[in-house]
């Protein structure tokens, strides 16, 4: 059980990162990014590509953090240009048809492309023994990786520019009135929301491997987590994540793993039902 | 220091206000007053680039800065006070004030001076904005605007939602901070508020200027008097 616990705790802190890049992105711009996943994806097989080649580990994951955050850079100053013109529902629904078909195009290159791609980020060594439960290496390097980028997080949000996002999620007039651009925060965290993605896909890889099929069910992960925590809040997409984690891997080791995308959706559903704004969600 | 020649502005390709002209010198303190839906807070969005102009020209600073971005106007020292005040709810009230200064860095003698002007901010620095009283709110806009050192301030019906006499304290606050030298382009529909701060003032009646003057001459216009002092 105990195993379980800790396996669902490293799994829910990259839950938790997946669902930081969809929230913010959404905060800011309100718009719920469908071709998430897929920016993972992509930069998943740019990183197995490089390393193909023969590059070195970090240049091949910098690449992939590099082409992932271009993709959200590319997305926000093209598309997403109209979405961010329009306003409540409406922005909402162009948001998610321009998104979703960007993630079938992505998802139709990258098979036609890449038809059997898959990252797998191996890391030897001997299991390590943590709290009594031997830990794989590649949970404990995935788990180190998500920590470390937790905790730059939480320090961004203390710096000038993390507050100066903080600022356009909770008042976008006011954020203009204090001389920030919102369009240029809305670039910069779509391109941070685009690393983010891709930093997972690498995380995950070290444990198991990502398929080139795997966009969506990154997607539905990130959306998942986002809502249960609350759109909008970064804490709530962490609590969320690891709840979601601990979730995931007691239910597929009790249950099977089968059953493991139903019990995360019924989550959604009741904190949906119970909680409309999620965990952490901000009162309108 | 503001020269607004012939504005028209509005939503929906109609227009609000009309071939406006209002002028504020560096120094001074001016009204522009008016009842409810007279046009006052459609002025000022378009003077700070919340809408877009229709027609006429926008001078600060000796620049054409007609169709400027909010952005940028608020960088190059117009800060704009809405009366829906725009604060950010779930940011502490010192957050609130260290954004004003974005994106300089804020200096401590304008928080300072912030707090020596709303004492009352100074007490509930750790509190969240959405937290404060109605008057409380007022004073952290007014503040957030003044952390950027702004050239000119616009506020629009700083009385809006307060008890007559929190919004007489307001408006000696706005007295004090006239008196340190600050421009002042205040809308307000109090007009005897509004007249005991400002230097000179315009009558907006239904999106165009009706009256203009020195505040002594206009308190003494019988039409004033009549329309917004309850003068009969």
């Amino acid at each position: 059980m105990k195993a379980v616990v800790l396996d669902g705790i490293v799994l829910g802190l990259q839950f938790g990162l997946l669902g930081v890049g969809m929230t913010l992105v959404y905060g800011l711009g309100g718009v719920l990014n469908l071709a998430y996943g897929q920016m993972a994806v992509l930069a998943a097989m740019v990183v197995a590509v490089t390393l193909g080649a023969g590059a070195p580990a970090l240049v091949a994951s910098g690449a992939g953090l590099l082409a992932a955050a271009a993709a959200g850079v590319v997305l926000d100053r093209t598309l997403m240009r109209p979405v961010y013109r329009q306003r409540g529902e409406h922005r909402v629904l162009l948001g998610l048809l321009l998104t979703l078909g960007v993630a079938f195009v992505i998802d139709g290159l990258l098979l036609w492309r890449y038809p059997s791609g898959a990252l797998r980020l191996a890391i030897g060594g001997e299991a390590v023994p943590i709290l009594g439960v031997r830990m794989r290496v590649g949970s404990l390097w995935a788990t180190g990786i998500s920590l470390a980028v937790a905790a730059l997080l939480l320090g961004f949000r203390a710096t000038t520019p993390g507050r100066a996002a903080h600022s356009v999620i909770q008042d976008e007039v006011g954020a203009r009135l204090v001389g920030i651009n919102p369009a240029a925060v809305r670039t910069f965290i779509f391109a941070a929301s685009g690393a983010l993605a891709a930093l997972v896909a690498q995380t995950r890889s070290m444990t198991s491997p990502v398929g080139v099929t795997a966009g969506f069910d990154f997607t539905i992960l990130a959306l998942i987590v986002a809502v249960v925590g609350g759109l909008g809040s970064v804490a709530g997409a962490f609590l969320a994540g690891v709840l979601l984690g601990i979730v995931s891997t007691v239910s597929a080791f009790y249950i099977g793993q089968y059953i493991t995308t139903i019990v995360l959706l019924a989550a959604a559903a009741l904190t949906i039902v119970l909680r409309p704004r999620g965990l952490l969600g901000r009162s309108p | 220091m503001l020269e607004v020649a012939g504005l028209a502005a509005g939503y929906l390709g109609e227009n609000v206000v009309e071939g406006v002209d209002v002028e504020v010198g560096a120094g001074q303190a001016v009204a522009i007053i008016g009842s409810n839906g007279a046009g006052k807070t459609t002025l000022f969005r378009a003077l700070c680039g919340l809408l877009p102009v229709s027609a006429g020209r926008v001078r600060f600073d000796g620049r054409d800065v007609t169709g400027q971005p909010t952005h940028r106007l608020a960088r190059a020292g117009l800060a704009y006070v809405p009366a829906e005040r725009h604060l950010f709810p779930g940011m502490s009230v010192r957050e609130n004030l260290l954004l004003g200064a974005y994106p300089k860095r804020p200096q401590a003698a304008t928080e300072q001076l912030v707090f020596d002007l709303f004492p009352r901010l100074q007490e509930r620095r750790g509190q969240p904005a959405g937290s404060l009283s109605g008057g409380e709110q007022q004073m952290l806009a007014v503040g957030r605007a003044l952390m950027s050192r702004p050239r000119l301030l616009m506020l629009d019906e700083p009385s809006t939602g307060l008890a007559p006499k929190l919004a007489r304290s307001a408006y000696q606050a706005l007295q004090s901070l006239k008196q340190t030298g600050v421009t002042l382009l205040v809308a307000e529909q109090q007009v005897p508020l509004a007249l005991s701060l400002a230097d000179r003032g315009y009558v907006l009646e239904n999106g165009r200027i009706r009256l203009q003057g020195a505040a002594a001459e206009l308190e003494r216009n019988p039409e004033v008097r009549r329309a917004y002092l309850g003068v009969a």
